[in-house]
């Protein structure tokens, strides 16, 4: 685990599945539709049961960029943020992810979230390169946490040491 | 630069299919963009073709042409200068992409049999392996690619197994094998450190087929393994192959070797799987850009071994009825593993028959190391099994045996839609059933695995029965042992064979053992010599304690319970805690 602190608030960057955390919200990088799928999909699924299907029917569809808030079902999250960002190269990627993920951090505020948990931000099936996600997550996060009204602690959680890195040089930027 | 018409109205999903094909030329592709002279030699090659007679689009070298004229057009100077000549044509937008996903995925299994058979040496499955990863990367693929290139991006296996479902079934088949064999100590370790052999599986063993993994577990129990397996990173299968995207290949196959490495293991056996033993044996550690410090083999090499080494004994006359192999395009015509499994079928069943053509000249069984994740395919795929259907009935065989858990479930598939008197198994199946195992089990008795394995120890006591105590318990955990009367006996014993340790009893006859501890502690040539002392007289410890030369390494009262000295004798010879 690495640690950043910003001004009284932290981020933190773990490996784990975020589908676990105990936190009040988790980041779900969703499809416009909303439909769970696979992969965190499957896990939020089969964990968090049936209610969080059901609910993301009345909230869909979602244009890129745009991020909404569902319940977590019997997950250890209180809320689930689905953002939906860009996908498999498409234009203008950069500042579609960078609007994916404020208007997440606005979601978790809105919500009065004190912790939130983000994956590695389309990366892996979506395509994101993890150099371009890792510096827009914590440049933009840390950005956020300076002036947050509800937001404590932000979790990066990332699978294993091939994600890890990148993330770990970034934060290393922030804490100097 | 200013772009021109065309690229203007290309789509963007096009354009970047055209920027990336550039990126992905290497010798053996561009060698297979040229080479082609439409000879059609690799029509005959592909069980589509052989299954579909009327209709060219099947043909290899009609397929390669899809994606052969992009080529041209961008990269080859015949096609920049007569683009009419040469068949030379760009992509423009994404319904051209979507014709092409249909081709890629739709209408080749990547069997490689065509790339076999090309007298010009055109790889038309890495080809079309390359266009998959072109289109995935933007998004253009069948539903089910996506579905599970998902899963394996996100939860690290193909299937979507969550953590505690794949715990569960293991221990599920620990319990089930325990009851089997009447024995608690047949064991499936999970996360054992420094074991021999780390086992992997295809997450089709843990979600649909269970008994293949007690069924290895069985042989691992007989052959009295030091196994394990990882409750993370256990997947060794690797979309990548299938979707053509190397990204994914790479990522799956760090995660794997990274978990083997965490753990120590010495080898990596593969189960059955010819995906699996081909994506990681042979194609990940150049996806990974990983040099592999473990060994890896398929696990049928490791059953073969074990016969070989007398660790398992067969009853082959358990499986009697006609066996048939089915090679597995991945595992035979891709990496060479063809007799093995032959050697292994015939030690193992008692009718083992050929199938025609067989090793690598075998038809694809359908399953494509993937193909069966795209339903929208499968009638395509299964009028495509023709060939094979005819292959398998002409054998008489009652079972097909296959090396691979795609083609279980292609053969299964193809059996039951021709309708074919035959059942699928694997060989981990087979063995486990003709196994004969003496009750009680067989209990590991491999050197490595005994706690005191490869120490050597000198015991010196006075009194007979304490030293063939002392020696027999330090030999029976694995250590040798060297018995000394006195001190001086030890002395000579110690300087002769250099040992790890020497255990001394305080009160001997001759020398003093205060001076010859002395004389132990001041040799340089002795200078790593653990010294214990097991005295029945705890009042003379301070004859050693009081002593200028360092104090002894450990200190053990007489009388000693055997476990009381195996743990004192570890830890002085400084094992980990953990470990005592």
């Amino acid at each position: 685990m690495v640690t950043a602190e910003v001004e009284t608030e932290q981020i933190q960057l773990i490996k784990g599945d975020i589908t676990l955390l105990e936190v009040d919200a988790l980041v779900f990088y969703a499809e416009p539709n909303l439909e769970l799928g696979s992969g965190f999909g499957t896990a939020i699924s089969i964990r968090g049961g049936p209610t969080v299907k059901k609910e993301l029917e009345r909230l869909g569809p979602v244009g890129t960029g745009e991020a909404v808030v569902s319940g977590a079902g019997n997950l250890k999250a209180s809320y689930i943020i689905h953002a939906v960002g860009p996908r498999f190269q498409e234009e203008n990627t950069e500042e579609k992810l960078k609007t994916t993920i404020l208007n997440s951090l606005r979601c978790a505020e809105e919500a009065g979230a004190k912790t939130i948990a983000f994956p590695p931000m389309g990366t892996g099936f979506y395509g994101i390169p993890l150099d371009l996600c890792s510096r827009l997550l914590v440049e933009l996060v840390s950005d956020h946490l300076k002036t947050s009204a509800s937001l404590k602690e932000v979790i990066i959680c990332v699978q294993d040491a091939r994600e890890f890195e990148p993330f770990r040089k970034e934060l290393s930027k922030v804490t100097g | 630069m200013k772009k021109s018409t065309a690229e203007e109205s290309r789509s963007h999903k096009a354009q970047v299919v055209v920027d990336r094909l550039g990126k992905k030329l290497n010798r053996q592709i561009v060698g297979s963009m040229v080479a082609c002279v439409h000879c059609g030699l690799c029509t005959d090659s592909c069980h589509y073709v052989l299954s579909n007679p009327g209709d060219p689009t099947y043909a290899p070298a009609y397929k390669a042409d899809r994606i052969r004229k992009i080529f041209k057009r961008h990269y080859d100077w015949t096609g920049r200068v007569f683009p009419w000549l040469v068949g030379a044509k760009t992509v423009m937008t994404d319904e051209e992409l979507e014709e092409l996903k249909d081709i890629s995925f739709g209408k080749c299994t990547n069997c490689r049999r065509c790339s076999l058979n090309c007298p010009m040496g055109v790889d038309f499955a890495t080809m079309n392996r390359m266009t998959r990863g072109l289109l995935v990367s933007v998004g253009i693929m069948p539903e089910g690619v996506a579905t599970v290139s998902k899963d394996q991006w996100e939860l690290g296996n193909q299937m979507g197994v969550l953590k505690e479902d794949y715990l569960e079934t293991l221990e599920w088949m620990e319990e089930e094998l325990q009851d089997e064999l009447d024995d608690p100590s047949a064991k499936i370790p999970v996360d054992k450190e420094d074991c021999a052999v780390v086992y992997s599986i295809n997450p089709r063993e843990a979600k649909y087929d269970p008994r293949t993994i007690g069924d290895a577990a069985k042989i691992f129990h007989a052959a009295g393994e030091d196994w394990t397996m990882p409750s993370d990173g256990w997947d060794m299968t690797n979309f990548g192959l299938f979707s053509g995207d190397d990204e994914l290949g790479g990522a799956v196959a760090r995660h794997l070797f990274d978990r083997v490495q965490e753990l120590g293991g010495k080898k990596l056996v593969i189960s059955e799987c010819g995906h699996g033993y081909r994506s990681t044996r042979c194609e990940a550690p150049n996806w990974a850009k990983y040099d592999v410090p473990f060994e890896m083999e398929s696990s049928v090499e490791t059953m073969l071994r074990y016969v070989k080494e007398g660790r398992i004994k067969l009853d082959k006359t358990r499986n009697s009825k006609p066996v048939t192999f089915h090679d597995s395009c991945n595992l035979a015509r891709s990496c060479g593993i063809t007799e093995e499994p032959r050697e292994l079928l015939n030690l193992v069943c008692t009718d083992f028959r050929e199938m025609y053509p067989n090793r690598e000249e075998n038809y694809c069984c359908t399953g494509g190391g993937g193909a069966m994740s795209m339903s929208e395919y499968t009638p395509r795929r299964l009028k495509s099994g023709k060939v094979k259907a005819e292959q398998l009935k002409a054998t008489g065989a009652k079972v097909v045996v296959t090396s691979c858990h795609n083609c279980v479930d292609g053969l299964t598939d193809v059996i039951r839609h021709y309708e074919l008197d035959m059942e699928v198994t694997q060989l981990v199946n087979l063995v486990a059933e003709a196994l004969v195992i003496e009750k009680p089990a067989r209990v590991p008795t491999v050197v490595e695995d005994l706690p005191l394995a490869g120490r050597r120890i000198v015991v010196a006591d006075d009194e007979p029965d304490q030293l063939l105590y002392l020696a027999t318990v330090m030999e029976d955990y694995g250590a040798t042992v060297y018995q000394a009367a006195s001190g001086d006996e030890a002395l000579t014993l110690v300087r002769k064979e250099k040992p790890d340790l020497v255990t001394l009893d305080l009160a001997m006859p001759g020398r003093p053992v205060t001076e010859i501890y002395e004389v132990l502690r001041s040799d340089s040539e002795l200078e790593g010599l653990k010294i214990c002392i097991i005295t029945g007289r705890p009042e003379m410890r301070e004859l050693i304690y009081q002593r200028m030369e360092t104090p002894p390494d450990g200190y053990l009262d007489k009388p000693l319970s055997e476990d009381d000295l195996l743990r004192g004798v570890r830890k002085v010879l400084e094992l980990s805690h953990q470990e005592v």
